[in-house]
């Protein structure tokens, strides 16, 4: 995963238990892009503390996700989410000819959706179960 | 003035996604920006990012400064002074 892209959803889901100073100091530099060297002129503070600061609010958050694993978590239920979605699009190739002997027109369509419901049901059982 | 190539965060809480701007190296927080030269989506696997080669070289040659994480992006796309 890319470092900001990390950093960002760490404090998506914990920024809030940062300090309020942290929490503005952090989102410059993952809302922002912004340099250390940038932060520690604007705030007149050193680039030292500036990178002290952040390499501290990295390991408090990434403490958090070891206990919790929220982000973890959502980007599990965020791939069930889009097996779902997946699964209520129309269905693209039609129907094979033929199907069992005997059944009638229709029937291999609706047997299909019947096996899609039963993966939707089991797939959301298991969201469930992730929290 | 130093003009500088930078991320901004767009999106909602959770579903993050970038702009690549460029804007004035003193106004960061101000969301004022000189012009906008493509997007990045980290939340695709593999990350997904859009660049318009053309301004961003233009930029470049402007003496306009990349921060790290667009310097990476740049590389990615092949871009360079």
């Amino acid at each position: 995963m890319d470092k900001i892209y990390e950093q960002t959803m760490l404090f998506d889901f914990y920024g809030e238990l940062l300090t309020e100073h942290q929490r503005s100091v952090y989102e410059d530099v993952v809302y922002r892009d912004m340099s250390l060297g940038e932060i520690a002129q604007e705030r007149g503070i050193s680039r030292q503390g500036v990178h002290d600061l952040i390499k501290r609010c990295d390991r408090i958050l990434q403490g958090y996700e070891s206990k919790l694993h929220l982000v973890e978590r959502f980007a599990r239920a965020k791939k069930t989410v889009a097996e779902i979605e997946k699964l209520t699009l129309p269905v693209e190739a039609p129907e094979e000819p033929g199907g069992e002997p005997g059944e009638k027109p229709g029937a291999g369509e609706l047997r299909r959706m019947q096996n899609r419901l039963q993966v939707i049901r089991k797939l959301s059982r298991e969201l469930l179960e992730e929290l | 003035m130093a003009v500088k190539i930078r991320l901004r965060r767009m999106g909602q809480k959770k579903a993050p996604f970038y702009r690549i701007i460029v804007a004035d190296s003193r106004s960061p927080r101000d969301g004022k920006f000189i012009e906008e030269i493509g997007t990045y989506d980290p939340s695709t696997d593999p990350s997904t990012f859009k660049i318009n080669e053309e301004l961003a070289k233009k930029w470049l040659a402007n003496g306009a400064q990349p921060t790290e994480t667009v310097g990476k992006l740049f590389k990615a796309a092949g871009i360079e002074k």
